[in-house]
């Protein structure tokens, strides 16, 4: 059986390569031989452009500075955003008249887009980092509260009622039945959430930042630098990809139960 | 002590117009095993609810040991037909779950929860999640939470009601013989006459709502009992007719 598995293992690891060096070399001929070419810069310009960029700063600092800047704007906001969507959403889904007097005011907010809080959060807190802490903020905070609501919502009112009998008091119901069973949902609202913070970083980064992944790629375009554009682009990727499987590890160690058998 | 463990007195409770419970009035004997039938839709559930003060009933009281029922006061168990394990806890914390809520020590959590995991035949299965369990696993666990509690009281809501008829009877024999040995008081619903008379010392049927305890039926046929036999064709019957409402 662990002999199988490590050869699917060994499997999947081989295709993934396989299809990331087909995908390199695609691009690599779809320079040399159209007028892509003419625009837009090989693999190797760009994977050797990263190594240079990683002593040699560009604009205030190295790429490696630009991807750890970019990443401690998402976490502060994200951080922010997840704590505050989730109390929020606890008390929607748990209690009837915090339902009643947030969800008007929620429904509304709700549609409204991270960057189109853009203007008014630079008029509210300048073009320094507050803005886009609460750009990253408002991204995420919508998916929080509507996914920890549902949560609280779903939880199961057999297993309350089986609480209340064994004489368990409110508060306790609380914490023991209603806050485990939103894990799993938070643990959603989360994952979607880091997905927007990332797109909220880059959108205030172009508009108020002079360095960051965002404006990386915002100043390769404005000095006709796409190395510079890509290099910002491979780098949001590489940390998206990573943040992700760190949230799935942290899921299946924390929502194992509700994994396990399924 | 009182021979009555639990006694009810005009149990009253309604849905706005609807008049579901009318002035219900019964006892169970320390140690008794009670079950109550009546038609599909008669309010069973919402008794025990009121029962359990899940639901509050309009009027009418509920005595445990003569002192008025409160589940933070008295040691109640519920057994529902959902089956109630708590997904994010493996069988043994499942268990532990309501010793914990009484406020037990740690060692007599141990001690309980071997004792109650081996009733129930599921040592090899203790750190197992709900998720992998079988359904009959799954209401096993309840069954070993609720009794590990040594409840004063252990209500039961058609557990069986979702299973197949081998592990149902599977099922029933091993609830009488933990109540055999526990001797807890059981009020057991159901609206399986079959299942009634097999389990109960006593029968207690209820009418069609606005429900009230239509009558009682002692039930000394010998343990064990067999399904087949003429005395316990004839009670079932008995039961039959006095549900009838076509």
């Amino acid at each position: 059986m662990g002999a199988v598995i490590k050869t699917k293992k060994t499997q999947t690891v081989l295709m993934g390569t396989l299809g990331i060096l087909v995908f390199l070399a695609v691009w690599q001929i779809a320079v040399l031989v159209t007028r892509f070419g003419t625009i837009f810069p090989t693999p190797f310009e760009v994977l050797s452009g990263m190594a240079k960029a990683v002593v040699e700063p560009i604009g205030k600092t190295t790429l490696l500075g630009h991807v750890g800047i970019s990443l401690s704007r998402v976490l502060v906001g994200y951080i922010l955003s997840s704590i505050a969507g989730a109390l929020v959403g606890l008390v929607m889904g748990a209690s009837k008249l915090g339902k009643a007097v947030l969800n008007p005011i929620f429904n509304i907010i709700k549609p409204i887009p991270g960057i189109a809080w853009i203007p008014l959060a630079i008029l509210w807190f300048g073009t320094g980092n507050t803005t886009i802490y609460f750009i990253i903020f408002v991204g995420g905070f919508a998916q929080m509260v509507m996914n920890t609501m549902a949560g609280a919502e779903n939880v199961s009112q057999e297993l309350i009622g089986v609480a209340r009998v064994l004489g368990l008091k409110k508060n306790r119901i609380f914490l023991t039945i209603v806050l485990p069973s939103c894990v799993p949902y938070i643990f959603s609202g989360l994952q979607v959430s880091l997905s927007t913070s990332w797109m909220a970083v880059l959108a205030a980064e172009m508009i108020t930042a002079t360095s960051g992944c965002g404006w990386l790629i915002l100043s390769g375009m404005q000095s006709g630098n796409m190395v510079n554009n890509v290099m910002g682009m491979i780098s949001i990727g590489i940390v998206g990809l990573v943040l992700a499987s760190f949230m799935r590890i942290m899921e299946r160690r924390l929502c194992s139960w509700k994994e396990r058998g399924q | 002590m009182s021979e009555i463990k639990v006694s009810v007195d005009n149990l009253t409770k309604s849905f706005g117009d609807l008049l579901v419970l009318d002035r219900i009035s019964f006892s169970v004997n320390r140690g008794e095993f009670l079950c109550i039938v009546g038609p599909t839709g008669c309010g069973k559930t919402t008794f025990l609810n009121s029962l359990t003060k899940i639901l509050e009933a309009d009027s009418g009281t509920i005595r445990i040991d003569g002192e008025e029922v409160d589940p933070k006061k008295h040691n109640l168990a519920y057994i529902l037909q959902e089956y109630s394990t708590l997904p994010w806890l493996n069988v043994e914390e499942n268990i532990a779950y309501g010793l914990k809520i009484k406020g037990t020590d740690p060692k007599t959590i141990k001690e309980r929860v071997d004792e109650a995991v081996e009733m129930v035949n599921m040592q090899e299965f203790r750190k197992f999640y709900p998720k992998e369990l079988s359904a009959s696993m799954l209401q096993r666990v309840v069954i070993a939470r609720a009794f590990s509690t040594q409840p004063d009281l252990l209500l039961m809501d058609e557990p069986y009601g979702q299973l197949d008829l081998n592990l149902k009877y599977k099922l029933e024999d091993e609830l009488l013989k933990l109540w055999e040995k526990t001797k807890t008081t059981v009020i057991f619903i159901t609206h399986n006459i079959e299942e009634a008379v097999y389990l109960s010392d006593r029968i207690l049927v209820l009418t069609n709502k606005p429900t009230h305890v239509k009558t009682e039926l002692i039930n000394e046929l010998p343990r064990p009992r067999k399904v087949a036999d003429k005395e316990f064709v004839s009670l079932r019957n008995k039961v039959t007719d006095l549900i009838r409402w076509w």
